[in-house]
């Protein structure tokens, strides 16, 4: 596949629970991805290339892993186990492995301890004939971010990762040293210390985040005022498109606590921040900034009005943390693996 | 459970349940022994934040404490804590922690008894609701 097979580094791309957007995003770099195959050999990509274990078991080393998707999984946690190993430097891709994601979610309806182990065949009238019916592996008590099981190197948030980030994560860490002009142009894209160790042909420092550093409020196009909230709204409900903050129009937008990177995506279009970035890096704790940035906003000084519009709010926990429960929810997160 | 002593961090607003705390002491009323005070200058300052950093670091029950609605030395201080405080308990009570570990509470400088009684109530409360461990989901 390779140009030349001594210097290319070999990638492994996989994911584990998730909808594989993030391997769509990996494709979706537009026609960067044809000039990929000049640096790298794509060793192990079961999505894409069909790959199967016995690919990566032929395979001594894999330079460069990128993981998709939460461990929800006995095989999940088996096919992370071996990628780790396999792997020089392993990337979180995505929300699912670097937070957790939405899978994540269901650590709040699941009691601790043994859960879920009656799933373990899958009842289903799709599955006509009754040999052929697949076993499920078993489920994990909790749902874990990719970080929480193995060392993870890099990071790339997002749901799915930008395109933008994602390439200069794939640059500076697949071509690194190979082509200047790409370099510099990706360290434009990354935050100062991640840019300048890799135009210095180096490894960003490990655990590196590659997003923005402030919350996405900082490159949010809205126009911010005073910030009175008054009454909770959902999406769908029709706001004014003023142009002016959301969180201002009584929409939960997250911005506030949500690493930046995306610039402002959702929001430019009159969606609120849903926060796939994780959260910012002052946050000590996503949805006690968003009570504290959505609370001292309400427009009353009475006890029972302000009771009324915390009545109006659902599912607190499902919107600070949707991607992130499992990895940076203060009073549920598990510790990570270092 | 009888040998469970709660701890309760109680974040004192520096102009009123502070002093009333340090009344409470010097008149010699009775309290119980499980709270960890934390001096700040402003119940509105008291961020959720801090109160879920207090139960992830071994609490069992925050308690804050500021002046009366109106008497805030910083003239608004106490309304933000009153903003934040029923969306924050919101989120707790989610989060499967029980509503009767996080309290926000109007102390006067000169409601020395109703401080020592307030702490009293607290701690039978959380002694009999048990040690709060992170990991209970509801």
């Amino acid at each position: 596949m390779g140009t030349n097979p001594v210097l290319n580094k070999k990638l492994a791309i996989f994911t584990a629970t998730g909808c594989r957007a993030c391997e769509n995003a990996i494709l979706d770099i537009h026609y960067q991805v044809s000039s990929l195959s000049r640096y790298a050999d794509i060793a192990f990509w079961p999505y894409v290339l069909g790959s199967e274990w016995r690919d990566l078991e032929k395979q001594e080393r894999i330079d460069i892993c990128f993981f998709s998707g939460a461990i929800r999984t006995g095989g999940d946690r088996e096919a992370a186990l071996k990628l780790r190993e396999k792997s020089r430097i392993m990337v979180a891709c995505g929300a699912c492995a670097a937070f957790g994601g939405m899978p994540g979610l269901v650590n709040m309806s699941q009691s601790s301890g043994e859960s879920g182990q009656s799933q373990g065949t899958m009842d289903n009238n799709q599955q006509a004939s009754e040999e052929k019916k697949p076993e499920l592996p078993p489920l994990e008590p909790r749902v874990l971010g990719l970080s929480q099981i193995v060392k993870v190197d890099y990071f790339v948030p997002g749901c799915p990762p930008t395109q933008n980030f994602l390439w200069a994560a794939i640059q500076s860490l697949v071509c690194n040293g190979q082509s200047p002009a790409r370099l510099s142009f990706a360290a434009s894209r990354l935050p100062e210390t991640i840019g300048r160790s890799i135009t210095s042909g180096i490894l960003p420092p490990k655990g590196s985040i590659f997003a923005g550093e402030k919350a996405v409020c900082a490159s949010c196009s809205r126009v911010k005022e005073e910030k009175r909230f008054e009454t909770y709204k959902r999406p769908y409900q029709a706001y004014e498109e003023s142009g002016r903050c959301l969180l201002e129009q009584g929409l939960v937008c997250q911005g506030i606590t949500t690493r930046e990177g995306c610039g402002g995506l959702c929001t430019a279009v009159g969606l609120p921040c849903r926060g796939c970035f994780g959260k910012a890096e002052a946050v000590f704790d996503p949805g006690a900034k968003m009570v504290s940035a959505i609370g001292s906003t309400f427009d009353s000084d009475d006890a029972q009005e302000i009771a009324a519009v915390v009545d109006d709010f659902v599912d607190l926990v499902g919107t600070f943390y949707r991607y992130t429960l499992p990895t940076q929810c203060a009073l549920f997160s598990t510790p990570p693996k270092d | 459970m009888s040998d469970f002593e709660p701890k309760i961090i109680a974040f004192l607003c520096t102009w009123c349940a502070y002093v009333a705390a340090d009344t409470a002491g010097i008149a010699r009323y009775k309290q119980k022994p499980n709270v960890r005070v934390i001096r700040v200058l402003c119940s509105g300052m008291v961020d959720p934040s801090y109160v879920l950093k207090a139960f992830t670091t071994g609490a069992d029950a925050v308690l804050v404490g500021g002046c009366h609605p109106g008497d805030c030395h910083y003239i608004s201080g106490n309304f933000k804590a009153m903003r934040r405080a029923p969306l924050l308990n919101k989120l707790l009570e989610e989060m499967g922690v029980e509503s009767g570990r996080f309290r926000l509470e109007w102390i006067a400088a000169s409601d020395a008894p109703q401080y020592a009684e307030i702490i009293n109530q607290m701690s039978e409360e959380v002694r009999r609701l048990g040690p709060f461990s992170p990991s209970m989901i509801k």
